[in-house]
């Protein structure tokens, strides 16, 4: 996708009034046109009487790459207007981290030669919430820890416990050597109430913090 | 008749079970909590919340997810008249008069006369769905695979008429989607396509995964763009029920918003949004006083708030009868019902009456409970609508990532919908709709079993898609469909339609 973005900017620079927005789309479309046909080129198409698996994909490959055409066209008559296109990468960067981030941790993952470790719920829940919520400029540290501090336990409960799902609450290593005698429901709920208690005490100490200094909301 | 009525009975006996009557109203509530939130709609809610009804029976499941879609319609109005920010894409015309006549001071009135609209249009939709059902099944049972494959075409085709934007990035996102959806292991030859290698490809790309990257993290992303200022209207509510000559007003409007409504559900590719903008415009073109409009007409509330919600009931009409899915949402509701081992289709009401009936009949349920809780408990809705975007999107994330994670217990499906948020919020920069992206892709599947089968059937003979009447009339209306979406004098109508 970033090599589009950039094959894009460059061919904007040549074309000056042409509108980039059009000719991006274009671009993509060709892309990913030249993708699915390399795809599936390997593929056996067949004959009509036996459609083979490979017949589909490189057909549609081929309409979509034909659909680029009109757009072009379309670029040169000026549509697509001067909007412009503005990208950020904040937003983009930090809530992608913050699905990565939740999926390395939530259990452990095998590659070749390497694994993740498992972290449970406890540390990926709250990992996601306030890496993702970096994502805004108006980010404050502190509402989003308390956030997580409920939002966590609410979540371990409802999926954990009342619907039986089965969701690795904690780093292994806690589960197995300090809590070895207790059940899996019994690990959840004390990891819940644990949480809620640290979150009564954000929210306390955040409500006295801000009682002795009213300007001074921004926590953490 | 009696059938009507009989089978109307069996379904209230199943709905009204304290369990359903419970899960009814959790859907409910849902719904309207995600309809009054902008930035969270049913798709992603529905993608969530499909691990949670793995341990209810289907029938509860269903009926949940049912209650958060046609709840959703509700709660997206109350949106669009408090705030002027339609809460779902279904309630964009609401905002212009609804909005309206909450500044002069009505805004209770408007949200009654919304609620008890599409409560009308409610009821309609589910009398319209029993009486439908079975001759649709019927006649489903005489398509074969060549009559399938040409009705999903005409559906793409509509999903193409009542896009918005670009006909052609329309036409070109539908073939992107059922490209996507040939990815993993080719039924028929068994061989893997275009998997890279990867094993979790194997099975081809989640449709949940799909789904809540594409409507739920790039909606995200794309609301993180444009910062949103909302101004909660400060006028008093005021009170809730129209008085008799603003019944008398909105009667015929009502009326007509839920025909149009009922009509465009029907149809494949997202009728529900189409039918209030189709109702508006009907409203003032007919207008003894058009000027009122966008001032605070009470039939522009009337009309297009019958409409969308009319329209997402009869939009269960194709999955129930033909086991097509004519949205996203439909299509959500063939995962949840897959998952429960139930294949959508004619069959579902001969094999599984329960279900059907039980579901239908919930509808209505439904429908007389949401008028319940969107009306008094319209103050509690109001302080919701108060939470900061920035503290509500990464509480949406992290549901997302654990509703994504618990389906199949496999990381790497985090990773996936973050990755498709991704690309949908890139799409979506240069232009292109997710939703004819994701209604070829659900139709993809299906296209090519069928298209594949009719080949076989007709040994190679590509004739067999007109030799069959009913093939060649639905594979026409959607040529001509597509030639006069082409023509110029058409285009500038329709971007006139969604210009208002």
């Amino acid at each position: 996708m970033t090599e589009v973005a950039r094959g894009t900017a460059g061919s904007a620079k040549q074309a000056g009034a042409v509108s980039r927005k059009e000719l991006g789309a274009a671009a993509i479309l060709v892309a990913l046109a030249v993708l699915g046909f390399a795809l599936s080129s390997e593929l056996p198409r067949g004959t009509l009487r036996s459609v083979g698996a490979g017949m589909l994909p490189q057909a549609l490959s081929i309409l979509l790459g034909l659909c680029a055409i009109p757009i072009l066209v379309g670029a040169r008559r000026g549509a697509g207007g001067s909007e412009e296109l503005t990208f950020s990468l904040r937003g983009p960067i930090l809530v992608l981290s913050a699905t990565a981030l939740f999926a390395l941790t939530i259990k452990s993952s095998h590659f070749d030669g390497w694994s993740t470790p498992e972290l449970g719920l406890v540390v990926a829940g709250p990992l996601a919430i306030i890496v993702g919520g970096h994502a805004s400029p108006e980010v404050q540290l502190r509402p989003l820890v308390t956030l997580a501090l409920f939002l966590t336990p609410f979540s371990l409960v409802l999926f954990g416990d009342l619907l039986n799902l089965p969701i690795p609450i904690m780093p292994r290593y806690v589960q197995e050597v300090l809590l070895a005698g207790w059940s899996y429901r019994g690990a959840l709920r004390l990891a819940a109430v644990l949480m809620v208690g640290a979150g009564l005490l954000v929210l306390f100490t955040g409500r006295r913090a801000s009682a002795k200094a009213p300007t001074a909301t921004k926590g953490g | 008749m009696f059938d009507l009525i009989g089978n109307l009975g069996l379904g209230l006996a199943v709905a009204f079970s304290l369990k359903n009557l419970v899960l009814c109203l959790t859907g409910c509530l849902v719904g309207t909590l995600v309809g009054i939130l902008p930035g969270v709609g049913p798709i992603a809610t529905i993608s969530m919340l499909l691990p949670i009804t793995f341990g209810l029976d289907p029938v509860g499941a269903l009926i949940m997810l049912a209650g958060i879609y046609y709840g959703a319609q509700y709660g997206g109005s109350t949106t669009a008249i408090l705030v002027n920010i339609p809460g779902e894409a279904t309630a964009v015309v609401t905002t212009l008069d609804g909005h309206q006549m909450a500044r002069r001071g009505r805004a209770g009135v408007a949200l009654g006369i919304a609620a008890i609209g599409s409560f009308i249009a409610g009821t309609f939709a589910t009398l319209l769905i029993a009486a439908l059902a079975k001759p649709l099944t019927s006649l489903a049972l005489v398509f074969g695979p060549a009559e399938y494959f040409s009705l999903m075409v005409m559906g793409l085709v509509f999903a193409v008429v009542l896009a918005h934007g670009s006909i052609i990035k329309a036409i070109a996102m539908i073939l992107f989607g059922i490209l996507l959806s040939t990815v993993g292991i080719d039924l028929e030859t068994g061989e893997a396509r275009m998997t890279l290698g990867m094993e979790f490809l194997a099975d081809g790309i989640d449709f949940a995964v799909l789904a809540m990257g594409v409507f739920g993290v790039a909606e995200i992303l794309r609301n993180l763009d444009n910062v949103e200022t909302r101004d909660v209207v400060k006028q008093a509510i005021g009170r809730l029920l129209p008085g008799r000559a603003e019944m008398r007003q909105s009667a015929a409007p009502i009326a007509r918003g839920t025909i149009i409504g009922s009509i465009l559900g029907i149809l494949p590719g997202n009728g529900a949004v189409l039918g209030p903008f189709a109702a508006y415009t009907l409203e003032k073109k007919i207008a003894k006083d058009p000027s009122r409009f966008g001032k605070g007409a009470i039939e522009g509330v009337a009309g297009p708030e019958s409409a969308n919600n009319a329209g997402a009931q009869t939009s269960f009409i194709p999955l129930l009868t033909l086991g097509i899915p004519p949205n996203a949402v439909m299509a959500l509701m063939v995962g949840a019902m897959t998952i429960h081992g139930i294949v959508p289709g004619p069959l579902v009401m001969t094999n599984s009456p329960d279900l059907f009936w039980g579901m239908i009949a919930s509808m209505w349920i439904g429908n007389l409970m949401l008028l319940i809780i969107n009306l008094p408990m319209i103050g509690l809705w109001v302080k919701l609508l108060k939470v900061p975007y920035h503290l509500m999107f990464p509480a949406i994330l992290m549901f997302c990532s654990i509703g994504i994670f618990s389906i199949n217990s496999e990381p790497v499906q985090v990773l996936l919908i973050g990755l498709f948020g991704f690309a949908g919020y890139l799409l979506a920069k240069f232009g292109f709709e997710p939703a004819p992206m994701l209604l070829g892709f659900v139709l993809g599947r299906l296209m090519e079993e069928n298209f594949r089968r009719a080949l076989l059937v007709s040994r190679g003979d590509m004739a067999t898609f007109i030799e069959s009447p009913i093939s060649a009339g639905l594979l026409a209306i959607a040529a001509i469909m597509l030639v006069v979406v082409l023509l110029p004098s058409f285009r500038r109508g329709r971007e006139d339609v969604f210009a208002e």
